[in-house]
């Protein structure tokens, strides 16, 4: 059963290169992959558990490849870079398969995203970036533990419109925590309907306005590239961390609200990661990662 | 160590807020340092301020400065300023063999304009001249790329360091995660400026080293602004719209503990100034040279003469004040940049008033002091 569980959250490789290429595979420790179908059998015969699959197939939504884009041509209503990040959209469509085909550099990030979100990925990286997909599967086998539910200020009405989507968007990006909801639910501090929103920064500005900084679950300080998604069961909490951009970001400030003790602080690349300046401070549990790369994840507890 | 927030900044900022009937954001300090009582800023000469003129310190064509000249400048001021006949008992006023002190560069403006290289080595001279050791000296700024240029390690004693917050820019661990000031001024994510750690966990003295500078966003920038923007994380916020927050975010800043404590000698740099389009210094049209060194403890009245200096210069070439408040001088773009009758921001020279009412330092010239003294 644990297998099955773990099968369902660590994205799988998809891999549309021809069996010459096992040896590389197999050093890097992948031994289940998607293939196209005509490539299924001789993948079998090489040993690999390989199942038949098609990108483009309509049950496999397509996932954005996650980055740090610049565009000097689009107006914003802020200089934070732009993120191309697909949390949101995990939340609107939960439960759907999502493939992404990720440029070089990506592969590890989206695997991660992914995972962090608890959705069933189908990664299609750039062959260069085999290996840092494989070590970051490997690494999120070894953090592997039972989801949580998500942990969120504001509970989103989503009608599916696009004005709603960029709502979401910008809610997931500026790390105020939602979940889509059928109808305003109490159990969140803040339920908004972004029904034909004109301007979507504003509403989400005012999102945040309404909840708060100080009812935030998550604040994240010394970087404007990185997201972070809390699960939670009222008793334990596990933060994701996402860095959207290729570069290592240092010193990265996280408050958590309430009273947590930090019981592990896992980043990948990092063979021992330890959380620098913890402090509980006005309300919120306060640390520092001292250095990251594309995720680490936190794991905290009452 | 236990920490907890001084809202007594608030209400200060509160006076001051009355005092100028504008709408401040709200600002949240964090820091458990205390305040040196008489140490730092205004600090023991309050309103008072030493004027040195060294018309022969730099050759204008050439931009060489005279080491020599400027060392007598130097040791000019700093009797000006404490009335000692020795120089070196004047900096003994100030530094001892057991402190750590770091020099306040300013390279934002680098290679243009920036902190003396001359002069950073004549303070370093004199800090070592009262028995402070070469591995206790360094000198700071927030990006490695501005400091790059300047090369300061080449005149500095052997086993004094240069430190930079930002070896890349955006990275976050050289600054105090226990000491910031937390404001949102128009919806950013990240709402904090931290201090930097030299500040707080090296530094037991600080000396500023500003220059003669106009600024786009502040009006001008000298004591104030470089202590503080340059002390600080994330401030580049504060001027990101035409409507800027520098007008309270500066003097916020430089009032916090133990910044504030530790800043105990301001010299402001006017071998070289720019009086637009400043803090850089792209073009060289709008450089000139004032040859002239402010010496002081309070940075509010050295910073009330810069107001002086700068905006004289601006006269003098039939460019509009920094006290100029007309959106139609205000175009946000290029043009800034080669025209000084064009402004990217509503000016705020006003925030060295206000830091004035934060208990900064003497900001009316009938409370202002100065000594002068020619080389």
């Amino acid at each position: 059963m644990k297998f099955l569980l773990l099968a369902a959250l660590v994205p799988g490789l998809y891999w549309d290169q021809g069996t010459d290429t096992a040896a590389e595979l197999k050093r890097s420790g992948i031994t289940r992959l998607y293939v196209p179908a005509a490539n299924a059998a001789a993948w079998r015969s090489a040993g690999f558990e390989a199942v038949p699959f098609t990108p483009g197939a309509p049950r496999c939504e397509a996932a954005e490849a996650p980055r740090v884009e610049l565009r000097m041509d689009v107006a914003s209503a802020t200089n934070a870079p732009w993120i191309d990040a697909n949390g949101w959209r995990f939340e609107r469509k939960a439960g759907d398969k999502w493939c992404y085909r990720t440029p070089a550099g990506a592969a590890a990030l989206a695997a991660a995203e992914a995972y962090a979100y608890g959705v069933d990925g189908v990664i299609q990286p750039a062959p260069t970036d085999l290996g840092d997909f494989a070590r970051m599967v490997a690494f999120l086998r070894r953090i592997d533990r039972p989801p949580m539910e998500a942990m969120a200020n504001i509970g989103v009405v989503d009608d599916g419109s696009d004005s709603s989507g960029e709502v979401l968007n910008l809610l997931a990006r500026r790390n105020l925590l939602f979940r889509v909801v059928r109808s305003p639910d109490p159990k969140y501090e803040v339920n908004v309907e972004p029904r034909e929103v004109e301007d979507p920064h504003e509403f989400a500005a005012e999102v945040r306005r309404k909840l708060g900084d100080e009812r935030r679950w998550v604040r994240l300080y010394g970087s404007q590239v990185v997201i972070a998604r809390l699960t939670g069961d009222g008793r334990r909490a596990r933060l994701h961390v996402l860095n959207y951009s290729h570069r290592q970001v240092l010193g990265l400030r996280v408050r958590v609200r309430g009273s947590w003790r930090l019981a592990a602080l896992e980043v990948f690349g990092k063979e021992k990661a330890a959380a620098a300046d913890v402090v509980e401070r006005d309300g919120g549990t306060e640390f520092t990662v001292a250095e990251m790369g594309p995720y680490a994840v936190a794991d905290l507890e009452r | 160590m236990d920490r907890r927030s001084f809202l007594g900044m608030a209400a200060a900022a509160r006076s001051a807020l009355a005092a100028t009937g504008d709408n401040l954001p709200k600002y949240r300090v964090v820091t458990s340092y205390k305040p040196v009582p008489g140490q730092g800023m205004p600090g023991p000469y309050r309103g008072q301020v030493a004027s040195v003129m060294a018309p022969r310190v730099i050759e204008e064509a050439s931009e060489k400065v005279d080491a020599a000249v400027l060392r007598e400048a130097v040791a000019r001021g700093m009797c000006a300023l404490t009335g000692d006949r020795d120089p070196r008992d004047s900096w003994a006023r100030f530094f001892s063999a057991t402190d750590v002190v770091g020099i306040k560069v300013n390279a934002s403006g680098a290679p243009g304009i920036c902190s003396t290289r001359e002069l950073v080595a004549e303070v370093a001279r004199n800090l070592g001249a009262v028995g402070v050791r070469p591995e206790n000296i360094f000198c700071f700024e927030r990006f490695r790329n501005q400091l790059d240029t300047v090369r300061y390690e080449e005149v500095l004693p052997k086993g004094a360091t240069v430190e930079a917050a930002e070896d890349d820019r955006g990275r976050n661990d050289r600054y105090d995660p226990d000491v910031f000031v937390e404001v949102d001024f128009f919806g950013e994510d990240d709402t904090r400026s931290n201090m930097q750690r030299v500040v707080t966990r090296r530094a037991t003295k600080i000396v500023n080293l500003p220059n003669m500078k106009d600024h786009g966003a502040s009006g001008v920038t000298g004591c104030l602004k470089n202590i503080a923007y340059g002390g600080f994380s994330n401030v580049a916020r504060s001027h990101s719209g035409v409507k800027t927050n520098t007008y309270s975010f500066i003097g916020t800043l430089a009032a916090v503990e133990p910044l504030r404590s530790r800043t105990v000698l301001g010299i402001m740099d006017g071998i070289r100034g720019v009086w637009h389009a400043g803090p850089f210094s792209l073009s060289r049209k709008f450089r000139f040279y004032p040859k002239q060194l402010l010496f002081g403890t309070d940075p509010v009245a050295m910073d009330r003469l810069l107001l002086d200096i700068i905006d004289g210069k601006r006269k003098a070439e039939n460019a509009m004040s920094v006290w100029n408040r007309n959106m139609a001088n205000i175009k946000p773009g290029k043009g800034y940049d080669d025209n000084p009758n064009i402004d990217r921001f509503i000016r705020e020279p006003g925030h060295i008033e206000f830091a004035a009412h934060l208990g900064l330092g003497e900001y009316e010239l009938s409370r202002i002091r100065e000594q002068k003294a020619d080389v």
